[in-house]
């Protein structure tokens, strides 16, 4: 049984991407309050939203629109005050924190705005790093080949450009093949070339291995790359477009 | 109005409270052992400075059997010589109905009507005696208060074996018996040995004295020569049995104090440097460490244009607080250590006032030198950051640990979890902070074995003296040389399961210029009661001729084995004799001297006779014993083994529980402020790093590992080298306070050690599981917008 979508989703859309059956990500009526008291805070307001299997989803809206919020309540990271949401048969509402780390560990994959390498270890052990407590990872090395990097193995961070770092960021986020790969601002700190090659490593992941892709982005340059663009403006999903023909990574300019 | 950055110094201090409380802690010991070490010496000092002034304490003192009062005039025109004064004092033995347990005395004649020119008495009760009353006494306080003897009450004492019973008037102390003790035992015996001052009529009738006298003391003209004078007094009392005049140094009590304060002087800078050296080396590393997490504070307050004077002005403002707070603490715990440490000194020394001397010098200094280390600590890391580029010190300081060891990891594929290599790396890449860390981490063993190691050389001297050395019961002894035939005589006695004779004489020996005056024991070659022990506890057959001597006699008198020492008898018909030092003995008690029996009567020329006794009987028909003994009339004292060991553990328990209550402590304050503070630094240093992970799917648990492991690693390093450092030090310590009354082995027990590791590991456990609570409240959504 498929709740119908409500604000967010089309039959073309689902066409579009050409993923059918159940959405993999259910989120009804998600609220996020910050502060109590006479002027809280609405991050997010009443957010209904669905995500198919091997979705590519784009989630723009300005800083405050409450993008990150949506994505750290995808990732596990964050409670709705009201709502629900659920990945698959993973209640992530009201879960513990050992169901979410759980959840994470075995179905998220993060990329972070500021790469968020281990210092102290090289750019193939961060990768096996997270290798090391997945269920069925694919060989690090293979990660990231995906990603171009197969000649930096032994490299340890700071010895690395910013795109790359973000590279192995991303490596490390599939080398657990991920259901769900989510990634908040990857190309925020990187200038526009290095930040396109980042990008393609990301669009590899989401064709090649189908992983389900949201990132959120205040560049809506990068909408063009995705399946379904949702821009967000005051904790509301302002609106929502379908992408008829998604644009390589090397296409899209800012 | 508030100067900002001061504003940032009570935030920073109340944000780092629990650092700043375990830092504060650490001055605070060092404080407080400077306080205590320094105030008790000057106490001591103090109290037996103005007890010999106010009482006249004597400078010299001489034992003889019986002269004529008009010799003392002759003794008064010895050049150098000031007061002298003859007095009366014998061996006694007191009755008491509720024991059968011998106790020991010693009378001591004074002035009916007036304090004695020197030794006067300073009463603590009742008054003094009455001219009109010869059966009056005074008596010592400690055996007044062991025994709740109060004035009024009478006294049953054996005089020249007549029972007479006297009316205690008051109580006194007296700068001749601070220290009480009978025998070389460095314990007073409160309760079985009494010290009795009765009117010099009275006694001079008791002991068939009239216009005689048997002891003397005296005091010396300034600039006066002690051995001179010494020699003169000898030469006139040698016909009248004087057995040799000495000085303070060799007055038992006087001489255990002298140690005492030795040991006190020593400890006082020893103890504070060794508590002060370490919280100095802790406050750099943990200021340190403080400081460098807040490189990017000071690189930012560079950039916005302070200069280095007021960003050192806040360091100093921010360590000072601290550096007040540990002093605050120190002083107070200090004055508290202070306190009852003179209270168990009050159990050994009897002085009119003792109190601790908390003088304001001491806590001057105190605190200055507190404020002067701690910001010497943080200095040299506030002053590294501060010489650095704004830009520079704004980076993370993180490649050390990413230029590190990249072969670490190759050798990783054998299933070595990333996390070791992380800590690994972490602990390899800064090896300086690394070090530093684990010798902080050691230093808190030592203090902690330290205190635990008095209960196994308490042990180990009971077992050895007790068990090994004195094997008998008991011990008696009677008031002039007996024939053999005493010693089957107890023999006989139902209970008694052997006796041993032995004879004990006072004896000064010479080696060269060095002298010492002490007893020599003939023993039987069959002496089974007495046996002397080398180094590895085995017994010493007695040599047929010659000299056993304890080994820090020899040391003190610069002798080996076949060397020559002079021994003088100082009784009966004082013979002189070379005698060849044969085998050393290791004794933890006393100065000793031994020879075989036989031996020793010959150079005495006087037959077969013991004046002692070693007993070794039924502990069920024990009272029957006493009662017999007490019957004897020629026993004039005894001892019994077990209320020894009794005392030995009374008394110096509650010393030793005291010291290693304050060391551990310490010791625990250490391992939980080093282990903490490392521990929240690095948790400082790396929370985003831990949080990323988290949010990567780690559990909480597998990411308080690699923090955990990192500390594990050092704690683990720490302790084997604290133990080493403990056993070092214990030794250095033990060295430092070696003295004549007892020598300290070095005796530590593997429990011991083990206690110490594990009392460490909890404390460093303890703080882990307070930095592991703090990863499960870690941050994870700020994480993923900020930059480290």
């Amino acid at each position: 049984m498929v709740d119908e979508p409500q604000s967010c989703d089309s039959t073309e859309a689902r066409q579009a991407h050409g993923r059918h059956g159940p959405p993999v990500f259910v989120a009804r009526g998600l609220t996020k309050v910050y502060g109590t008291g006479a002027a809280p805070l609405y991050a997010l307001r009443d957010i209904d939203l669905d995500i198919w299997q091997g979705e590519f989803l784009v989630l723009l809206g300005p800083s405050g629109s409450g993008k990150s919020t949506l994505l750290n309540i995808l990732g596990g990271l964050d409670a709705p005050t009201s709502g629900t949401a659920r990945w698959r048969d993973h209640e992530l509402t009201g879960a513990t924190d050992a169901a979410l780390t759980q959840y994470r560990r075995e179905h998220v994959g993060f990329v972070f705005q500021f790469y968020n390498l281990i210092p102290s270890l090289t750019v193939l052990e961060n990768v096996r790093l997270v290798a090391q407590i997945a269920q069925d990872p694919m060989p690090p090395e293979a990660a990231l080949d995906l990603v171009g990097l197969s000649h930096r193995l032994h490299r340890f961070p700071s010895q690395l450009s910013g795109g790359e770092q973000q590279r192995v960021a991303v490596a490390r986020a599939i080398v657990k093949r991920p259901d769900i790969l989510l990634c908040d601002e990857p190309t925020g700190a990187l200038d526009a070339d290095t930040g396109r090659l980042v990008l393609a490593a990301i669009a590899t992941v989401n064709a090649e291995l189908g992983t389900t892709t949201v990132v959120i982005t205040h560049n809506s340059a990068i909408s063009g790359m995705a399946d379904r663009v949702l821009r967000l403006s005051s904790g509301r999903i302002a609106s929502e477009e379908t992408n008829p023909q998604r644009m390589p990574a090397a296409g899209i300019t800012w | 109005m508030v100067n900002v950055l001061d504003i940032k110094v009570m935030r920073d201090l109340w944000a780092m409270r629990t650092q700043v409380l375990t830092i504060a802690l650490l001055i605070g010991s060092g404080i407080a052992v400077f306080v205590m070490s320094v105030s008790n010496y000057l106490a001591l000092v103090e109290a037996m400075d103005s007890h010999y002034r106010n009482e006249r304490f004597a400078d010299l003192f001489a034992n003889l059997k019986r002269a004529p009062t008009s010799i003392v005039q002759r003794i008064r025109e010895i050049d150098g010589i000031g007061v002298v004064e003859p007095r009366i004092t014998q061996a006694v033995r007191v009755v008491r109905q509720d024991t059968d347990l011998p106790i020991s005395g010693r009378i001591v004649s004074i002035p009916a009507d007036s304090q004695p020119l020197l030794n006067r008495l300073h009463l603590v009760e009742g008054r003094w005696l009455d001219p009109a009353r010869p059966d009056e006494i005074l008596i010592n306080e400690a055996y007044a208060r062991a025994r709740a003897v109060r004035p009024g009450d009478t006294i049953d004492v054996v005089l020249n074996s007549r029972l007479q019973s006297f009316r205690v008037a008051g109580v006194a102390l007296s700068p001749e018996y601070v220290f009480a003790t009978r025998s070389g035992l460095p314990l007073p015996d409160d309760r079985n040995l009494v010290i009795l001052w009765a009117g010099a009529d009275a006694l001079a009738g008791a002991f068939d004295m009239r216009g005689a006298f048997n002891d003397l003391v005296m005091t010396l003209a300034p600039g006066a020569s002690t051995p001179r004078v010494i020699e003169e007094i000898d030469r006139l009392l040698a016909p009248y049995g004087g057995i040799g005049a000495y000085d303070r140094s060799e007055l038992p009590s006087h001489r255990f104090l002298e140690d005492e304060l030795a040991e006190q002087e020593t400890l006082s800078i020893v103890m504070p440097t060794i508590f002060f050296g370490i919280a100095a080396f802790l406050l750099n590393v943990i200021l340190g460490r403080l400081v460098d997490a807040q490189r990017e504070q000071i690189a930012s307050l560079k950039a916005l244009g302070f200069g280095n004077f007021p960003i050192a002005l806040h360091y100093f403002k921010l360590v000072t607080v601290i550096a007040l707070a540990g002093s605050a603490i120190g002083i107070v715990l200090g004055r508290w250590f202070a306190t009852s440490v003179i209270e168990s000194y009050r159990a050994f020394f009897r002085f009119p006032a003792l109190e601790p001397k908390l003088e304001p010098w001491i806590i001057v200094v105190a605190v200055l030198a507190s404020i002067v280390a701690a910001n010497l600590a943080a200095g040299s890391a506030v002053y590294r950051v501060a010489r650095l580029a704004p830009a520079e010190a704004m980076r993370p300081q993180l490649p050390v640990t990413a230029r590190a060891l990249p072969w670490l990891g190759r050798h990783a594929r054998a299933g070595v979890p990333l996390q070791f290599i992380m800590a690994l790396r972490a602990i390899l890449g800064r090896p300086f902070r690394t070090l530093f860390t684990v010798v902080g981490i050691a230093l808190a063993v030592p203090l902690v074995l330290f205190g635990l190691f008095w209960f196994d050389a308490i042990d180990y001297m009971i077992d050895v003296s007790f068990g090994r050395i004195e094997r008998g019961d008991a011990f008696v002894t009677f008031s002039s040389p007996v024939s053999a035939t005493a010693v089957y005589e107890l023999r006989s006695v139902p209970g008694i399961l052997s006796a041993e004779g032995q004879r004990i004489v006072a004896v000064q020996l010479r080696a060269g210029h060095r002298r010492y005056r002490t007893s020599l024991t003939g023993l039987a070659a069959t002496s089974e009661l007495k046996v002397p022990r080398d180094k590895e506890l085995l017994p010493i057959a007695i040599p047929p001729d010659g000299l056993l001597m304890s080994r820090p006699l020899a040391e003190t008198l610069a002798l080996s084995v076949g060397d020559t020492v002079r021994v003088e008898i100082l009784e009966g018909k004082r013979p002189v004799r070379d005698l060849t030092v044969v085998r050393l003995s290791d004794d933890i008690l006393g100065f000793s001297a031994t020879m075989e029996l036989g031996a020793l009567n010959r150079l005495l020329r006087e037959g077969e006779v013991v004046n002692g006794a070693a007993l070794k009987f039924d502990p069920v028909l024990a009272d029957t014993v006493w009662r017999r003994i007490q019957d004897m009339p020629k026993v004039e004292a005894s001892s019994v083994k077990a209320l020894w060991i009794t005392l030995f553990e009374e008394t110096i328990a509650g010393m030793i529980v005291i010291g290693a209550v304050i060391l551990s402590s310490f010791g625990l304050l250490i391992a939980v402020g080093v282990v903490y503070n490392s521990a929240r630094v690095a948790f400082q240093e790396r929370a985003w790093e831990l949080a990323s992970l988290r949010i990567l799917g780690f559990t909480r648990s597998e990411v308080a590992t690699i923090l955990i492991s990192e500390l594990a690693f050092e704690v683990l390093l720490a302790i084997p080298i604290g133990l080493v450092a403990g056993h070092m030090l214990i030794e250095l310590i033990v060295t430092l306070r070696a003295r004549e009354s007892f020598q300290i082995p070095v005796a530590i027990e593997t429990g011991s050690y083990a206690a110490a590791a594990l009392i460490v590991l909890a404390a460093a456990a303890a703080s882990a599981f307070v930095v592991r609570r703090r990863i499960d409240r870690l941050d994870l959504v700020a994480v993923l917008k900020t930059r480290e």
